[in-house]
């Protein structure tokens, strides 16, 4: 733009006329066409590539620039993207806050509350940008960086996969397009041969002194045919690629912080009444401890005194009215189901 | 059962004078007691007929998922809320019988109403239709079953993660039927049924019993071939949870496999199988194996127990600790196998990967035809489609 703004001449001067001479070198584009500007976001100086190669390569130094003297470091120096330095400036602050500041509207209960938050961050912003009770503000953003750390990169995942998927999704809106395109382009390929085919086969048979009206009737029959093709296939271009795109939906919260694996599902058996032991002693259970023919098998007696133990003990502390008072519903229901399934043995045993 | 030794029964003594001299006054109060017992009987009767109408009217069968030798299952829901669904399973009055229930269905009664767990099908109600026909009323789990998915190699892929998460829903199921005394004798992915969540639920009580008692004989003829576990195929009668671990830890070898771990043909082409896969029974490994009925010497390919090295080879996807955890769960020796609690508490749960959340576990459309077709088997029963060689007929009686 520079360069067209030369050949124009010093007549009508368009406003980077100025930017053609470096503040600090004073050397001009005229004799070094390659040159370039760049500004540090720290004050926004402007200054040519060499002169920021010349003062900043050895290490931090103050801004040349005569009452500024803030010190500059040469890794932070970049192209400028606006023409107005104060619009760069506005940019880079209220990137600076949106990415602290990035709640999102579905975070709050209404819309009153969501709109008292934008007021309180333009303030913010605001405040950045006029220098306005700069460091109490700073310390604002600070304070609520710490506090707010978590939802933070919670929702800057969420924006960068939103990012994402938006991406995805015009990719590939992008891909059916091309490939509707390719499919039209190909089947209009195949009319134009389909039709020089026939042209070319009519005029064999005329040459050969056939009928024409056969082949004409022929050839308009298979030209109906080649075009119900060509609709078909056209059909299943479109049809291939997906119908539509659901865009804006409302993305899926945040997943909560995951606990640790229980691979129990957070359910303890435990009787508070008795604690089973090692080995039950009983003379009638000798046989069943050490014969070889019970015990090959994997037999084992104590899952037996557990059992005798915990029917012996079930129902102990359940007061039926107490769970139909609670509506305690289902949990009682399966309790006396057990017991009575429990007494249901006991009869058995006796029989 | 058994007579328990914990109860001692005491002798009948001979009626003292006083009980003699109160004896008419007894009669007579023993003789209106009856009275009111038969009428209370009828009363009850009355009662039980009442309440199973008031049941069955609670659901309507809406159509017909799948027809099978054993049940009929339907779709059906709540007749007040048509958006809750339910499966109905019809238990056809069996041939053999004729006179009162099948023992599938007494056994799944009695068990899935006494077993309330996240991870094992509800039974929501049961009740009698006309012609005596018994209705199971079950929690409706559309998602196809775990057989479905494992099969499905093109179609769906999965990591440790999910089987990790799988097999820890499995795992808590069976601990819960073992820490009720329950032995669920039919463990395999065609019989853990996927719900609408992704939570894998146990299903099928058809050949559940509980613990037996000491002394107390139980069949052998349990557990589908591919899952049974050797001490069954060698015929033991005594056994204990240890046979349904086997079966969670040949589960386990399939998920991690995609396909059957030692597919056998018969019985003792299974038990070939297992030594060449797990490792040969010998003394020297199980002592006393030697004497149980149905063992079979396997001298030529002895191979003793397979090593650490020959499981890390084939299974190493799931990680050292996870082949740590199935070797412990495929021990010959079903007194050197983990219980179903063990498992549970093994370190494999804590490594990393964490298991997947259920609601991101990979899916399948099995719906409600598939879970028609899970519930009208029998337990013990193989699809056809799968292989027809392992279809085999059960053996209740006791021998």
């Amino acid at each position: 733009m520079s360069k067209a703004a030369q050949k124009h001449g010093g007549s009508s001067a368009p406003p980077g006329q100025d930017d053609d001479i470096c503040p600090v070198c004073k050397s001009a584009r005229y004799l070094n066409p390659n040159m370039r500007f760049l500004v540090n976001p720290t004050c926004y100086h402007k200054m040519c590539e060499s002169c920021v190669d010349r003062i900043f390569s050895q290490g931090p130094a103050p801004c040349p620039v005569a009452g500024c003297g803030r010190t500059l470091r040469k890794q932070r120096f970049r192209r400028q993207t606006f023409e107005d330095l104060q619009i760069e400036r506005e940019v880079d602050i209220r990137r600076r806050v949106s990415t602290i500041f990035n709640r999102r509207e579905e975070e709050f209960l209404d819309l009153r509350n969501w709109n008292d938050y934008l007021e309180n961050v333009e303030t913010l912003t605001f405040n950045l940008l006029y220098n306005i009770e700069v460091p109490e503000t700073e310390a604002k953003l600070a304070a609520y960086a710490a506090q707010n750390s978590d939802s933070i990169s919670r929702n800057a995942a969420l924006a960068s996969a939103e990012h994402d998927s938006t991406e995805a999704a015009f990719a590939a809106q992008k891909q059916a397009a091309r490939v509707r395109r390719e499919e039209s382009l190909r089947e209009d390929e195949e009319d134009r041969q389909d039709r020089l085919r026939e042209d070319r086969e009519a005029q064999e048979r005329i040459a050969q002194g056939s009928t024409a009206k056969v082949t004409l009737k022929k050839s308009t029959a298979r030209r109906k045919d080649g075009a119900k093709g060509a609709a078909s296939s056209g059909n299943a271009g479109p049809s291939a690629a997906p119908a539509f795109e659901i865009q804006g939906l409302k993305p899926v919260a945040a997943p909560e912080p995951t606990k640790a694996y229980d691979p129990f599902g957070g359910l303890r058996i435990r009787s508070e009444y008795f604690a089973q032991q090692r080995s039950c002693e009983h003379p009638w259970l000798d046989k069943a401890k050490n014969d070889p023919a019970i015990v090959t098998g994997g037999y084992d007696v104590r899952e037996y005194c557990a059992r005798a133990m915990v029917e012996a003990f079930a129902g102990m502390g359940v007061f039926v009215d107490d769970e139909v008072g609670t509506g305690g519903g289902q949990a009682a229901a399966t309790e006396r189901a057990a017991i009575a399934a429990g007494t249901d043995n006991r009869t058995e045993d006796v029989l | 059962m058994a007579v328990s030794p914990m109860i001692t029964y005491e002798q009948q003594s001979d009626p003292s004078p006083s009980d003699t001299k109160q004896l008419p006054l007894r009669t007579t109060s023993v003789s209106s007691l009856q009275d009111a017992a038969i009428a209370a009987t009828q009363q009850a009767q009355d009662f039980a007929e009442r309440l199973n109408e008031e049941t069955r009217s609670k659901y309507v069968k809406d159509k017909k998922l799948g027809e099978g030798t054993y049940a009929i299952v339907y779709l059906g829901h709540l007749s007040r809320d048509p958006s809750s669904l339910v499966a109905i399973k019809k238990i056809k009055i069996n041939t053999e019988f004729r006179d009162g229930l099948s023992m599938d269905a007494i056994r799944e009664v009695k068990y899935l109403q006494e077993l309330s767990h996240p991870n094992i099908i509800a039974l929501d109600a049961v009740f009698s239709s006309k012609n005596q026909n018994l209705n199971l009323v079950l929690e409706y789990l559309p998602l196809g079953d775990l057989e479905m998915l494992i099969r499905d190699t093109n179609g769906i892929q999965y990591g440790t993660a999910e089987v990790k998460a799988w097999m820890g829903m499995l795992g808590r199921a069976v601990w819960f039927c073992h820490e009720n005394f329950v032995l669920h004798r039919d463990i395999k992915p065609n019989n853990l049924l996927i719900g609408a969540d992704g939570e894998v639920k146990l299903a099928d009580f058809g050949l559940a019993r509980s613990f037996s008692d000491p002394y107390r004989p139980m069949t052998c003829q349990v557990i589908t071939r591919w899952y049974r576990p050797p001490e069954l195929l060698m015929g033991a009668r005594f056994y204990s949870g240890a046979v349904d671990v086997w079966s969670v830890g040949m589960v386990f070898a399939e998920l991690i496999l995609r396909s059957p771990f030692v597919p056998g043909s018969t019985d003792v082409h299974q038990l070939e199988m297992i030594c060449e896969g797990v490792g040969t029974p010998a003394e020297t490994n199980w002592p006393g194996v030697t004497s149980l009925p149905g063992y079979v010497s396997f001298d030529k390919r002895s191979l003793g127990a397979r090593d650490r090295n020959y499981f890390v080879s084939r299974f190493g996807t799931a990680g050292p600790i996870g082949v740590d955890l199935l070797m412990s769960m495929l021990a010959l020796d079903p007194r050197k196998r983990c219980t179903a609690r063990q498992v549970l508490e093994h370190k494999w749960w804590s490594v990393e990967p964490q298991p997947t959340d259920k609601q991101d576990l990979p899916k399948k459309g099995g719906g409600m035809e598939k879970m028609g077709e899970d519930l009208k088997r029998r337990g013990g029963e193989v699809d056809d489609s799968r292989s027809e060689r392992v279809a085999r007929k059960l053996d209740f009686g006791a021998r």
